[in-house]
């Protein structure tokens, strides 16, 4: 699959990073990043950087075959509830279809999403995974 | 010529100040790999490799090096933005023209301040990256350096090295010793042009010289270095608690520590890789961290670092307080070994793109 690559260099920061909008009058957070607050429309935001942990709410699994994109298959899409109280949706990884339910911990890690094989660029971004014990 | 014999060397004023570890979860079993290819059953014993650690087909030097080094900056509690230089040490690339630093820097909030690059010498350029960390810090160029050893080890399918090469990455972060909970005593390395392992332009796989790798490489350098360590510092092996050697296999660790007068259970505790395979600049990287997650102030480790081509960089460094504190911020070594799942040899090959397929 072929990105537009100033489209993904403009979009880095948040494929590398999970950025929420805090409303400072509310206090609320959301996802991704406004510039008024969606809950009570306070101008009054900033934005924050998620620390990247959360829980599985939902997940189902997908075979769509996109172009080029075969060896990633199949993939585990998940609805995460960040630590933060926002919900994200993320592929997740490193766990099997048998273990994944509902309250498992996770974590955002950087892993490849796409690559224009042979000679375009690799694509990075953050998927999830189980936290490893110990963290 | 005097020896000013007061002067503290410049390594003392630096330390550790958190680290991190990376081990895929996929393992493949060296005796599935051996049967595979018609070695002999006892082989995988003889080199004491049981198992390999294999990156999946969305990791690679860039991804492991990047979980390594975040947990390295969430155990040390530093700013990344007051990280001043990003070295990555590795011999597989994922663009042979493009900084993987730059990405683990911008995906991990690093200041856009610094020095980044990646550093090539084989399995010892995540040391080199180190020896770069302390004396940028040492000469206060920069408060704190991000040093990171982090591989997908490339073999040729059939090749022996195929039961040992694997994956894994780990991160140092390099700080004022004061900071530190390991401050380096001292550090030397020591180079020459051996043609032991190489792998060409253009080259998927690497070459190596077979038993070539033994004695006038591997256990040349590390010996040469070890010794220049001892002299210059005036210790002994009877002066360390722990020895660290890089781990082609298991079986090398234990050889070269004996034949410069470690017993081996100064060795055992940072041998990893029986479990993981050779993670090339993760490999003595990974073996010290696991010291570090049971050692107690006051403790002395040697850490000898090797690299085919060839070098060795030989540290000797003291656990300060507070060690104990830090390794329960993160993930330990100990953990990542037991976070496992075997797959079979046709899913390591499509793990690591053993197979050619008819796209672009």
């Amino acid at each position: 699959m072929k990105y537009s690559i100033p489209k993904f260099w403009r979009r880095k920061e948040g494929y590398y990073q999970i950025i929420l909008t805090k409303c400072r009058e509310c206090g609320k957070v959301a996802f991704f990043t406004y510039v008024r607050c969606p809950y009570c429309g306070s101008s009054n935001v900033e934005l924050v950087k998620s620390c990247g942990r959360g829980v599985v709410e939902e997940f189902t699994i997908s075979y769509n075959r996109v172009e080029e994109g075969e060896e990633y298959l199949p993939k585990i899409i998940a609805i995460v509830r960040l630590n933060e109280g926002v919900r994200v949706v993320g592929e997740l990884v490193d766990i099997d279809l048998s273990e994944v339910k509902e309250g498992v911990e996770v974590e955002a890690v950087l892993r490849r999403f796409s690559s224009d094989d042979p000679h375009g660029l690799i694509y990075y971004g953050l998927k999830f995974a189980p936290v490893i014990k110990g963290a | 010529m005097f020896r000013v014999l007061c002067v503290p060397r410049p390594e003392s004023l630096t330390g550790i100040v958190g680290w991190g570890v990376y081990i895929p979860r996929q393992r493949v079993k060296a005796d599935e790999i051996a049967s595979l290819w018609g070695f002999e059953k006892t082989l995988p014993k003889a080199l004491w490799i049981e198992e390999k650690a294999v990156a999946s087909v969305d990791e690679d030097t860039v991804t492991m090096g990047w979980y390594a080094a975040k947990v390295a900056i969430e155990r040390g509690n530093v700013d990344p933005e007051l990280i001043g230089a990003v070295f990555v040490g590795t011999e597989s690339k994922p663009y042979a023209v493009k900084p993987s630093a730059t990405i683990i820097a911008d995906a991990l909030g690093i200041s856009k301040k610094k020095l980044s690059t990646d550093m090539e010498f084989a399995c010892r350029a995540g040391g080199e990256g180190i020896r770069l960390a302390i004396a940028l810090v040492a000469s206060g160029t920069i408060k704190y350096g991000l040093a990171i050893g982090s591989d997908t080890a490339q073999a040729s399918p059939g090749d022996v090295l195929e039961l040992t090469a694997s994956s894994g990455a780990a991160a140092y972060l390099i700080g004022p010793a004061e900071e530190s909970v390991a401050q380096f005593e001292g550090v030397v390395t020591y180079v020459t042009d051996t043609p032991d392992f190489w792998r060409r332009e253009g080259s998927k796989y690497p070459t190596h010289g077979e038993i070539f790798t033994g004695e006038p490489a591997y256990f040349h350098h590390i010996m040469s270095a070890v010794k220049m360590l001892f002299d210059e510092l005036g210790l002994a092996p009877s002066d360390f608690d722990y020895a660290v050697f890089h781990q082609p296999n298991g079986k090398f660790p234990l050889q070269v520590g004996k034949k410069l007068g470690f017993p081996k259970e100064k060795i055992l505790p940072g041998i990893v890789t029986p479990w993981i395979g050779n993670t090339y600049n993760g490999s003595a990287l990974i073996g010290l961290a696991k010291v570090l997650e049971q050692a107690k102030p006051g403790d002395r480790i040697l850490v000898a670092t090797f690299g085919s081509g060839a070098g060795s960089d030989a540290f000797s460094i003291v656990v300060r307080d507070g060690i104990g504190e830090r390794v329960g911020r993160g993930p330990k070594v100990e953990d990542l070994l037991k976070r496992k799942k075997y797959v079979s040899y046709a899913q390591y090959a499509k793990s690591r793109r053993l197979y050619i397929r008819n796209i672009g």
